[in-house]
This record gives structure tokens, C-alpha cells and sequence, in this order.
């Protein structure tokens, strides 16, 4: 009996008087690439938040594995296979791209030259072995991105939460990420994708969810999701 | 603060005794309210826990002082010219040493203030040593009785000049473009930017006004504290305590909660023997700062 | 590896020279090492975690007060004495430590919950007769006996005060190459993303919060017997805590050698002062006032830091060097 990786069941969370998401749910089998779509505020990160155990949801309920990941710390789920990035780029500023990455490799193993060997492997997965040494500070923002996911890879999950990646980047290096992303889900990670560069989300994508006010308006394959004329209608309102 | 604890077991507590514990406590609350306001202020613009806050009390106290053993200047009237001299003295400050460093790691510009204070407290130290001093007018001993308590004038002038301080830097702030601007960098600093205030002098004004609030508390309470380089340190404490009571950046709530602090602490040291009534003081920081961080009427931040 | 060699020398020397000195060079190198020490144990916590103590004074009293009147009541050697007031330190900075992560202070506000705590503390002491309140307490009956941590002359202090700094530096080597070290760095730098990578910040604080405590507990057994004396101003007083965060700093917090490095800067200076305007209290502590001003504006990394790497940059300090 297949086990679905994560189930986002009926998600409700409240803020004050605010409902930033409502009775959201998703589910995320293995070898997925599921994109997270919406205009702006729409709640995308904050979905990504409760995934990741920084709020906890009002209602409804989150497993992940089969297991509720309803009030663990971030550093657990983490530890359980799930790591995220962040739509500003959260790097550990003053330490080099390779203790960045680290950090992430400690997530499983104690010693540290295994986590030095884990984290060299990654950055020359994502192609800033070159870099290593460079203080986080001292790199472009594409790198930072870079880093970024590198440092959740080294974490070894089996679900990558990516949040806005593309932004900012150019066409060359958008180019770039998706390659690494398609490389990151040859290698057996399943991906939940935020994204506001379109032809990038459509490109990667497997099946696509939108989400607008907090709620879902539609979900499906790329192509049939782009013409759901209510989906559409909330991109276009928001523009006017 | 130094009063000689003076403290009974419970059992001979009187309604008496109270009374005078809560009109000691509110009055002394009040000057409180004014040296939090100051420190309230600075926070609310600068984002910095100004550890210098109590040594520029001590400085104008020592000011006050030698206006009166010298020039027999009257401290209230002293007021005039320690208050703006001090107001200056805090915008040099602010440009010369936290201005530069402004995008300093948050905890560095904690430090930043601290090395302030070890100087200035110690600086007093060296040119004055430790000797205490005093200011007493000819009317430092009056007071008079209000039911059955005592209530000594210099600390009901104290309270009223504070109160009257505080109302005007509420006036200020709320009528004055210059009070405007300084709120509207303290609520929203990035929409202020953009509104074209020049920021680096509102900041410079807003240390400044700072320091000559916590100046003024300082000449008003010369007639009946003690004039020493350690006695802004216990101003000090409990201006914090009061300012994250009151919620940082919260100038009514800084006012509020210095009555409250005053009343707890006066209540503390008619209940409990020695000095334990900072326990009572401090005992309330703590909770402050572990359950409600923003300060019991909030607009402080959340941790 | 120069770094490691210039350490080596300093160490021969500081373990070859001291029989050679003067009486007044050898009680300023107690000094240096008594500060540097606590710097060390302050700068796990505060250097490399990145929660600023200022008031770990708590740590340095209650090791003070445990060995003393396990001592003057119980006979107990205060070897064994030291032992048990770091493991009680260590206690109370995990139940403050836990407490105040819990409830999730950070940056000032921490700052400002351990400088009460340390200031209760105090209070407690001086109102408590039954551990001498503010008279304090004095270690009579100074018989040369190694077994009770008393002995004949300063030059065998010294030893132990050397000791237990090179210890001190040692463990923070250990600490710094180690899981535990890089997840401080990584919570100093970024406590959320540290969480989002794995790092478990509430955990990895209050272990560094328990090696700080400990060994800033034995500092306080060692002043304790040094100087015979000790009272609730000196030990649970903000100038201890300020002691420890000053060296820290101006040395380099986040590095292994910067602590020392500042001790073996600030305590001569403050000597120097001192010396120079005689009967005038003050001019030291004013001084580090003046120090640490112009260490924040302009080296903000400090001594060890600063070498490392150059310039101000924003922000903490690096720290962990890559062998």
C-alpha cells in the first residue's frame, strides 16, 4: 500500500482576525514535482511555514510520511526528510559556502569530516565547488540560491521545498536552476515548488496547484491549469 | 532605590503603612515614567537598548549639583539649562558614536552603549570620586500630611515635574512636525525613509530628547537623592524593567509603567526585609520578559 | 598553522618564564588568566551561540559561594567544591537557559534577562545572613595545603589559573570542531534558518549554555581561593559579567584564542592606568568604556577575528577555521 509523502489534509491557519489559508489540502506522493502557485499573498510561503513547522496550523491536519508533523520543531521535520529554502535567501552570512553547507550535512551524521566530505560532494553538485571557500556574504545573489538549496540537499530529503527560487535571477540563470532542479529530481527528491516565473513552473512541473486568498482555485496538469479560466481571473484581477 | 528598607512582618502591616508604601511608590513612579520615557524613545527611533541611559541621569545630577554648590542655582530652576544642555550633549553623542554605527549587528550596538555607560560612569569616578554628595535647598525637608501619610514636597515636585515633562513630550511629539516625523520613524521606518525625513537628524533629535527627559529626572530628583557615579545604575535597571513593562517604544506605556514599577517596589520594600525588594523588581522583569515581551499594553516588540 | 605555532611559543613561555618574575608581573599574568579564562567560558555561550550573558556573574558567584561554604561548614576540599559549584552553575544556567529560550528571548532581550537573574542573585546573597551578606565571606587559616586549594606562594596559582585556561581554550577548540560548534555558528548567524536546516537551537543553546556556566563557575572557585575573600558585589556584581564579554570581545568573540588574546591586552592596559593615576579609581574600568567603543566602531571582530579577516564587514564574527 503506497503511503502518500505528504498530506496536507483540510489546512486552516488563522491569524487574529485573518485567515491567511483555508482549508488547504495537497497531497505529494515520491518523485513528484508539484508547483505551488498564486498571486501575490496568496499564502503560498505561509503554506510552506506550516509544512515546515514554523506556524502551527489552526486546523486540519499535516503528515508527512504518515506521520502528523503537527507541532514539531522545524528541526525535526527537518531530521524526518523535509527541508525548504527561503523566499529571501537565508544563508549563515559569515561563515564560507562549505560550513553553510555543513550545517545542513550535520543533519546526519555527528562527525565532521563526514559532514565536510557530504558537503563538498553537494556543492560541486550544485556547482559551487569552485566557491567553497567563499564567505556566504561575498556571493551573488544566484550563488546564494544556490547555496541555499545546496544546504538543504546536504540535509538528504526526501521532500525539497523550494520558495521563489527564480526571483531575481536572469534568463541565463534561471536556465541554470531549472537544469538543477531536473538534476535534483533525477536523484530521488520530491519537490514542492513555489514560483512566480512562469514558463520555469510550467516547464518543471508535473502537476501544478493554485492558490489564491488562501484557498485552492484549481489543481492539474500544467497545460490545463494555465487555461482554468479561474485561475486566470485571480491572476488578472490582481494586475488590474 | 536607597531609602533605608524599612519593613514590618505582616501581621503589624496597617492600612497606614500602605497608604504610605503606595503614595511613596506612585510618587517616585512618576519620575520613573519620565526616565523610561526617555529610554522608550530612543528605542522606539534607534532600535537600541541605551545602557548610557542612567549615566547621563548621574551626569545631570553632578551638573545640578555643582549649579547649586556653586553658583547657588536653584536645581529646579537649574532645570533651564540642564535640560537643553543635556539634550545637546545626547545628539553629540548619538552622532559621534552610534550614528556611524548604525548598521552595526544588533548586539554590538548594545555593547556599543554599555562601553558608553563604563565610560561615562567611571569618568565621573575618576574627575569626583566616589564620595557621596547631596543637593538640599531650604525646602528639602518640607512636607505635609494627606490623611495619614507623609508626603515630602521635592519628591511631590519631582512627580509633577515629571508628569509635566512627559505631557509635554506627548505634546511635542503629536503637534510638532519634528514629533511627527519622530514617531512616523518609530512606527514605520521604511515609509518615513520614503517620505523624505531626514533620518539621520530625527535620530540625532530623538537621542537627544532622550537624554534631556532623563537630564530633567535627574535635576529633579538631586533635593532628596544622593549625588554619586554609581546612581544612575539603579535607575538604570529600573528604567528597563519599565520600559519593556510598558512596551518598547510605547512612551504612555513607559509613563504608566513607571507607576507601576514605583508601586511594586515600594510595596516590596515595606513587605520584605533588607534590599529584597528589587527581588520584587526584578521578579517582574522576568515575568515581563518570559510572558509578555511586548509589555502589558503591547506595541513593544515581540521578543 | 601559524596561528598554532605562536600559540605553542606563548604557551612555552607562560609555563617556562613565571619562576623568573617579579611578584607584581606574576599576580598581573594571574590576572590575564583569570579573565581570559572567563572570557573563554563566556564566549561559548556569547561568541560562538551568539546569546550575550550579561550576567554570568550568576555562574562565577555560585561557584564561589558553593566551594567557600562547602569549605568554612563542611571541610569539603574545595577541589571537590569547585566541581560541585560548576555542576550547581550549571544547573542554574540550564533552568535560566531554558526559560528564556523556551520563551524564545533573543538578542537584548536575553541580555537583559540574565543581567536580572545575576542581579537577584546578588540581592538573595546580600540579604541572606547565613552566607555572610554583604560582609561576605573570608577563607580563614592560610596553611599551605594543596589538598584544600590553598598554597604557599603566587607561583602556584599561577599554574592552576594556566591550566585552567589552556583547558578553557582547549575545550573551545574541541567545541569548535566539532557538530556542536558548527550548529552554534549557524544559530548565531541565523537561529531560523539554523532550525530549518536541521539544527535542534533549543538544545544546542542549552549545551553551550552548560559549558559556559561550569567553567565560569570554576573560575570563580579559583578567585575565591586566591584571594581568600569574596562577597556578593564581587562575585554576583555586573563587573564580573562585564570582565568576561570584554575580553571576549575585544580578543575576538566566536575564535579560540581571541579571549585570551584580549586578556593579555586589556589587563595590562588597565594595570598601566592604574598605575599611572595612582589613588584615582576608575581610570581602568573608564578605559574599557573607551575600548570597547572603538572596538565595536572599528574592529568590530575583534583582535583574532579582525586577522583572520580583514575589514569591518556587517554582523558577527566568523570563527571556525577550516583544517
Amino acid at each position: 500500500m503506497r503511503m502518500n509523502l505528504l498530506e496536507v489534509d483540510a489546512v486552516t491557519k488563522r491569524f487574529g482576525g485573518l485567515t491567511a489559508v483555508s482549508r488547504f489540502s495537497l497531497t505529494v506522493d515520491a518523485g513528484d514535482i508539484v508547483g505551488l502557485i498564486g498571486p501575490n499573498g496568496a499564502g503560498k510561503t505561509t503554506v510552506f511555514h506550516l509544512l515546515s513547522g514554523f506556524y502551527a496550523p489552526s486546523e486540519g491536519a499535516i503528515r508527512f510520511k504518515g506521520a502528523s508533523v503537527v507541532g514539531a520543531k522545524p528541526h525535526a521535520i527537518c531530521r524526518r526528510g523535509l527541508a525548504r529554502t527561503f523566499q529571501i535567501v537565508q544563508p549563515f552570512v559569515n561563515l564560507s559556502a562549505l560550513e553553510n553547507v555543513m550545517v545542513g550535512a550535520f543533519n546526519r551524521t555527528g562527525d565532521v569530516k563526514a559532514a565536510r566530505q557530504c558537503a563538498l560532494e553537494v556543492l560541486d553538485f550544485v556547482g559551487l565547488g569552485a566557491r567553497r571557500d567563499v564567505l556566504a556574504r561575498e556571493l551573488t545573489l544566484s550563488d546564494r540560491k544556490r547555496l541555499e538549496m545546496a544546504r538543504g540537499l546536504a540535509t538528504r530529503p526526501e521532500l525539497l521545498l523550494l520558495d521563489e527560487v527564480m526571483s531575481g535571477l536572469n534568463p541565463t540563470e534561471i536556465e541554470e536552476i531549472i537544469g538543477l532542479i531536473r538534476r535534483i529530481h533525477a536523484q530521488g527528491v520530491s519537490l514542492l515548488i513555489i514560483e512566480h516565473v512562469m514558463r520555469a513552473i510550467m516547464a518543471l512541473s508535473q502537476r501544478i496547484v493554485v492558490l489564491h486568498h488562501g484557498e485552492k482555485i484549481a489543481e492539474g496538469r500544467p497545460a490545463d491549469v494555465a487555461r482554468d479560466p479561474t485561475v486566470v481571473e485571480a491572476y488578472l484581477g490582481e494586475e488590474a | 532605590m536607597s531609602e533605608g528598607g524599612r519593613s514590618l512582618p505582616p501581621s503589624d502591616l496597617t492600612a497606614d503603612l500602605l497608604l504610605q508604601a503606595v503614595v511613596s511608590g506612585l510618587l517616585l513612579g512618576g519620575v520613573y515614567g519620565l526616565v523610561a520615557s526617555g529610554l522608550s524613545l530612543i528605542f522606539g527611533v534607534l532600535r537600541i537598548i541605551n545602557f548610557a541611559h542612567g549615566a547621563v541621569m548621574m551626569l545631570a545630577m553632578y551638573t545640578t549639583y555643582w549649579l547649586f554648590s556653586l553658583g547657588g542655582i536653584d536645581p529646579y530652576l537649574s532645570i533651564v539649562v540642564t535640560g537643553p544642555l543635556f539634550f545637546l550633549i545626547g545628539m553629540g553623542i548619538q552622532r559621534v558614536v552610534i550614528e556611524p554605527n548604525r548598521f552595526a549587528a544588533e548586539h554590538n550596538q548594545l555593547l556599543l552603549t554599555l562601553g558608553l555607560a563604563l565610560f561615562l560612569e567611571n569618568l565621573a569616578l575618576v574627575l569626583w570620586q566616589g564620595d557621596f554628595r547631596t543637593v538640599r535647598p531650604s525646602y528639602a525637608g518640607a512636607s505635609f500630611v494627606v490623611g495619614e501619610a507623609l508626603v515630602e514636597v521635592p519628591r511631590l515636585v519631582a512627580c509633577g515635574g515629571a508628569i509635566v515633562m512627559a505631557l509635554a513630550l506627548f505634546a511635542f511629539l503629536r503637534l510638532t512636525d519634528v514629533g511627527k516625523a519622530i514617531r512616523a520613524l518609530s512606527e514605520e521606518p521604511e515609509g518615513a525613509m520614503l517620505m523624505g525625513i531626514d533620518v539621520g537628524r530625527i535620530r540625532a533629535v530623538a537621542f537627544g530628547i532622550g537624554a534631556g527627559c532623563v537630564a530633567v529626572a535627574g535635576a529633579l530628583v538631586t533635593p532628596f537623592f544622593y549625588v554619586a557615579p554609581d546612581v544612575g545604575e539603579s535607575f538604570n535597571i529600573i528604567a528597563f524593567v519599565v520600559v519593556v513593562l510598558g512596551g518598547m517604544g510605547n512612551f504612555v506605556g513607559a509613563l504608566l509603567g513607571g507607576f507601576i514599577v514605583g508601586l511594586a517596589e515600594s510595596l516590596g520594600a515595606t513587605l520584605l526585609p533588607g534590599s529584597l525588594k528589587q527581588l520584587v523588581v526584578f521578579g517582574l522583569f522576568v515575568l515581563v520578559l518570559l510572558f509578555r515581551p511586548a509589555g502589558l499594553f503591547g506595541g513593544g516588540r515581540d521578543r | 598553522m601559524t596561528a598554532e605555532v605562536f600559540a605553542g611559543l606563548a604557551l612555552g613561555l607562560l609555563v617556562v618564564a613565571p619562576p623568573f618574575l617579579p611578584p607584581y608581573f606574576l599576580e598581573i599574568l594571574i590576572s590575564v588568566m583569570l579573565f581570559g579564562y572567563l572570557g573563554a567560558a563566556w564566549n561559548i555561550l556569547g561568541g560562538y551561540a551568539g546569546q550575550f550573558s550579561f550576567g554570568h556573574a550568576a555562574y562565577f558567584g555560585i561557584g564561589a559561594y558553593t566551594s567557600t561554604l562547602l569549605f568554612l561548614r563542611l571541610g569539603v576540599s574545595p577541589w571537590l567544591g569547585m566541581l560541585a559549584g560548576g555542576v550547581l552553575a550549571a544547573a542554574f544556567g540550564l533552568a535560566a537557559g531554558y526559560l528564556s529560550f523556551r520563551y524564545g528571548l533573543r538578542g537584548p532581550y536575553f541580555s537583559l534577562v540574565t543581567l536580572a537573574f545575576a542581579e537577584m542573585l546578588r540581592v538573595i546573597a546580600v540579604n541572606t545572613k547565613a552566607v555572610g551578606s554583604s560582609l561576605g565571606l573570608v577563607i580563614p587559616n592560610r596553611e599551605p595545603a594543596p589538598v584544600n586549594f590553598v598554597f604557599a606562594g603566587k607561583l602556584s596559582y599561577y599554574y592552576v589559573i594556566l591550566a585552567m585556561a589552556v583547558g578553557a581554550v582547549w575545550i573551545t577548540r574541541r567545541v569548535a570542531r566539532s557538530k556542536l560548534g558548527y550548529s552554534l555558528l549557524a544559530i548565531r548567524e541565523n537561529e531560523d534558518a539554523a532550525e530549518a536546516s536541521g539544527v535542534d537551537a533549543l538544545g544546542m543553546k542549552l549545551r553551550a549554555m552548560a559549558i559556559s556556566s561550569f567553567l565560569t563557575a570554576l573560575g570563580g572557585t579559583f578567585y575565591a581561593q586566591y584571594f581568600a575573600y569574596i562577597d556578593p558585589t564581587i562575585t554576583f556584581g555586573p563587573s564580573v559579567s562585564i570582565q568576561g564579554l570584554l575580553q571576549a570581545i575585544v580578543g575576538g568573540a566566536g575564535t579560540v584564542l581571541g579571549p585570551v588574546v584580549g586578556a593579555f591586552v586589556l589587563t595590562p592596559m588597565s594595570e598601566l592606568s592604574r598605575a599611572a593615576l595612582r589613588g584615582r579609581a576608575g581610570v581602568d574600568v573608564m578605559l574599557y568604556g573607551i575600548v570597547l567603543i572603538l572596538v565595536i566602531s572599528f574592529l568590530p571582530r575583534g583582535i583574532v577575528g579582525s586577522l583572520r579577516r580583514p575589514g569591518k564587514g556587517r554582523g558577527n564574527p566568523p570563527g571556525v577555521p577550516l583544517q
